[in-house]
C-alpha cells in the first residue's frame, strides 16, 4: 500500500488567485496578503453554518427519537430555528451576578471558544483546502484543546457559585483525564503515517479507497478518540460538568445573552471540530471510497484535466463534511441511548480502560509497523 | 500470572458486554426514527375526551334541591351551598351555589351522589387563570356548557386510541365514519338478547 500523492499538484486556489491578481498588475506579496482573509472568512463562516445545522439536526433526531415532531414553525421544516435561537441570544441582557469575578467571567467563555475556532486551522477538506498545512498539524489541535479547560475553571470559579465552580471542577478533570487516552491514540495514527499533518494523514490513507482507510488498521483507536472526542465535547454519556439534574447547568448557570451563546457555539463547533478529525485520523478525509484517480482512469480522464480537478475537490468537501456529520448523527443518537456515567465511572473509564488499552494498542501498532512496514506504513 | 491473565479476561469480558448493550440500546432508539410522531399538536389539534371525562363541573341551579349531598360526599366538604329557610311556605330557598377548581380533584362523589341528576361533569379541562381566586365558580359560571372540541373551527378533533378503528394507531386523517375497535354500547345492548358472543 504505498502512497502516491497523486493530487499533490491538484487544485490551488492561493496559486490560482495569486496568479490573477498578479495579471491585473498587483504585486504577489499584496496579493497574498489580500488572499490571507479569504480562507479565514470562509472557514469561520463554514464553522458557524456548521453549528446551525448541528442544533437543527440535533433538535430534529431528538424529537425523532422520542415520536416527536421538533421545530416545525421558524421556517421550512423549522431551519430557522437555529437562528431565532441565536437572535434571542443576542438581544438578552447580559447579567454577571453580584460579588462575580468580572473579568474572569468574561474571559472564561472567550478563552473556551477561541482555541476551538483556532483548531479549525488545521482541517483539510482537500489537498490544498485548508487554511494552513501546519507541520505539527493534528498536535497544535491537541494542543489548543487542553487550553480550554482552563477557559472552564475560570467561568466556574468567577461566578461565585456553588454549582459553576463544582461543574468548572468537573470540566477540568474530565478534559484532563480524557486528553492522554486521545493523544495515544492520534500517536498511534500518527506513527503510521510518519507525519503530524492532517493533509499527510489523509494522504497516507488514500491508496486503495475504502480499504486503506485507517478504520481497519486502527479500530480500537478509532473507539478510544471517538470515546475521548465525546467527552471531550461533553456530550451525553460525559455531559456531568452540566449535568442539569444535580448541577443546574454546571459551569454556564450564571451565564445568559452572548456569554451564554459563546459556550453554546464552542461546543457544537467542537463537535463538528471532533467529528471532522475522526473523519480525518480514521475515516480518510476527504477521499471517496472509491479514489477518484481510479475512476478517471476508468473513463479514460487525465487526472490535472481543469474540470476533473474541481469536481475532485467539490466531492472532497462532501466527502469530508458527510463522513463528519454521519458522526455527528451517530452522537445524537448515542445521546439518547446511554445514560449519564457518575463522575468515578468517568474517571475509571478514562484512566483505568481507556489508557491502557490506548498503551496497548500504540505498542501492537508499533510493533506491526516494524513487522509489515508496507501495510503498517515503514 | 493466572491471576493477571483471569483480570485481563474479565476485562475484556466486561468490555464485550458493554459493547453489546450498547448496540442493543442503539437499535432501540435507531429503530424509533422510522416510527411517526405520535404527538397531538395542542392549540391546533385536540383530543376529543372520552365520554367518561371527568372534567370540570356543570350544574343546574333550577335543580337543585339544597340538600347539601355533594358538600357531605366531597372528600373536603368543597361545595358551598348557600340557603335560607323561608318560614312562610317552610321550604329551602338557594341563593348561591359555588365550587372552587383551584382546590377540587375532579373525584365526581358529588356527582355520583346527586339526587337530581343537577351535577354533571363536562369535558372541559383548560382552566388556566392568572389569579387562582378566578377558579372560585359561582352558579352562573357552572351553568356554562364548554365549547366542544368537534364542533370548534378552530381546533382539528383527533379521536383518542381506544377510539379509533381496530389496527388504527394514528388518528390523523382517520374519517368521522370509520366505527370505533369493539362495540358501542347500543350494540352490546342488542347482542345480549342473543347470546354473550365475542366482542368482535
Amino acid at each position: 500500500m504505498v502512497t502516491t500523492p497523486v493530487l499533490s499538484s491538484g487544485l490551488d486556489l492561493q496559486a490560482s488567485f495569486v496568479e490573477a491578481l498578479a495579471g491585473m498588475g498587483v504585486a504577489p506579496g499584496v496579493a497574498r496578503l489580500l488572499w490571507l482573509p479569504l480562507p479565514m472568512v470562509t472557514v469561520l463562516v463554514a464553522a458557524v453554518v456548521g453549528v446551525l445545522v448541528n442544533v437543527w439536526l440535533e433538535r430534529k433526531i431528538s424529537a425523532a427519537v422520542q415520536q416527536r415532531i421538533g421545530p416545525e414553525y421558524a421556517g421550512p421544516l423549522g431551519v430557522l430555528q437555529p437562528m431565532a435561537d441565536g437572535l434571542k441570544l443576542v438581544f438578552k441582557e447580559d447579567i454577571i451576578p453580584a460579588r462575580a469575578d468580572g473579568l474572569l467571567f468574561t474571559l472564561g467563555p472567550v478563552l473556551v471558544l477561541v482555541p476551538v475556532i483556532l483548531s479549525w486551522l488545521v482541517v483539510p477538506f482537500g489537498q490544498n483546502l485548508l487554511i494552513s498545512n501546519v507541520g505539527v498539524g493534528i498536535f497544535l489541535w491537541i494542543a489548543l484543546s487542553s487550553i480550554q479547560p482552563i477557559g472552564l475553571l475560570m467561568s466556574g470559579y468567577s461566578s461565585n457559585n456553588k454549582y459553576s465552580l463544582l461543574g468548572g471542577l468537573r470540566a477540568a478533570a474530565q478534559s484532563i483525564s480524557y486528553e492522554i487516552p486521545l493523544a495515544l491514540a492520534v500517536l498511534a495514527v500518527v506513527m503510521m503515517s510518519n507525519s503530524l499533518s492532517t493533509v499527510d494523514i489523509v494522504d497516507q490513507q488514500s491508496g486503495a479507497g475504502i480499504f486503506s482507510w485507517n478504520i481497519w488498521r486502527q479500530p480500537v483507536g478509532f473507539v478510544i478518540f471517538w470515546i475521548c472526542a465525546l467527552a471531550e465535547c461533553e456530550r451525553l454519556p460525559f455531559d456531568l460538568p452540566e449535568a442539569e439534574e444535580e448541577l443546574v447547568a454546571g459551569y454556564q448557570t450564571e451565564y445568559s445573552g452572548m456569554k451564554f451563546a459563546l459556550f453554546y457555539l464552542g461546543s457544537y463547533i467542537n463537535l463538528v471540530l471532533s467529528a471532522l478529525l475522526v473523519a480525518v485520523l480514521y475515516l480518510g478525509g476527504w477521499s471517496f471510497p472509491v479514489p477518484v484517480e481510479w475512476i478517471a482512469g476508468w473513463f479514460h480522464i487525465p487526472i490535472d484535466a481543469p474540470a476533473l480537478q474541481v469536481v475532485t475537490g467539490t466531492l472532497g468537501i462532501v466527502m469530508t463534511v458527510l463522513k463528519a456529520y454521519l458522526l455527528v448523527f451517530f452522537a445524537i443518537l448515542l445521546r439518547w441511548t446511554v445514560p449519564r456515567v457518575r463522575i468515578d465511572q468517568l474517571l475509571d473509564l478514562g484512566w483505568k480502560f481507556l489508557l491502557p488499552i490506548a498503551l496497548v494498542n500504540l505498542l501492537v501498532t508499533a510493533a506491526l509497523k516494524l513487522a509489515f512496514p508496507a501495510v503498517f506504513g515503514g | 500470572m493466572f491471576g493477571f491473565l483471569k483480570k485481563v479476561g474479565d476485562y475484556t469480558k466486561d468490555a464485550v458486554g458493554a459493547a453489546q448493550y450498547l448496540t442493543q440500546g442503539l437499535s432501540v432508539t435507531f429503530d424509533h426514527l422510522r416510527r411517526r410522531p405520535i404527538t397531538v399538536q395542542y392549540p391546533y389539534e385536540k383530543l376529543i375526551p372520552s365520554e367518561r371525562y371527568r372534567g370540570r363541573i356543570h350544574y343546574e341551579f333550577d335543580k337543585c334541591i339544597a340538600c347539601e349531598v355533594c358538600v357531605r360526599v366531597c372528600p373536603i366538604n368543597l361545595p358551598v351551598v348557600d340557603w335560607v329557610m323561608n318560614k312562610a311556605t317552610k321550604k329551602k330557598e338557594l341563593r348561591n351555589y359555588s365550587i372552587d377548581f383551584g382546590v377540587c380533584i375532579f373525584c365526581g362523589n358529588c356527582v355520583e351522589y346527586c339526587p337530581t341528576n343537577c351535577l354533571s361533569m363536562t369535558e372541559e379541562y383548560e382552566l388556566a387563570a392568572f389569579d387562582r381566586h378566578s377558579l372560585n365558580y359561582d352558579n352562573i359560571a357552572l351553568g356554562r356548557l364548554p365549547t366542544s372540541v368537534t364542533s370548534d373551527p378552530a381546533v382539528f378533533a383527533l379521536r383518542e386510541l381506544a377510539y379509533l378503528p381496530k389496527g388504527v394507531m394514528d388518528p390523523h386523517g382517520v374519517p368521522d365514519t370509520d366505527p370505533r375497535a369493539g362495540k358501542v354500547p347500543e350494540s352490546v345492548g342488542a347482542s345480549n338478547s342473543s347470546a354473550n358472543g365475542d366482542p368482535s
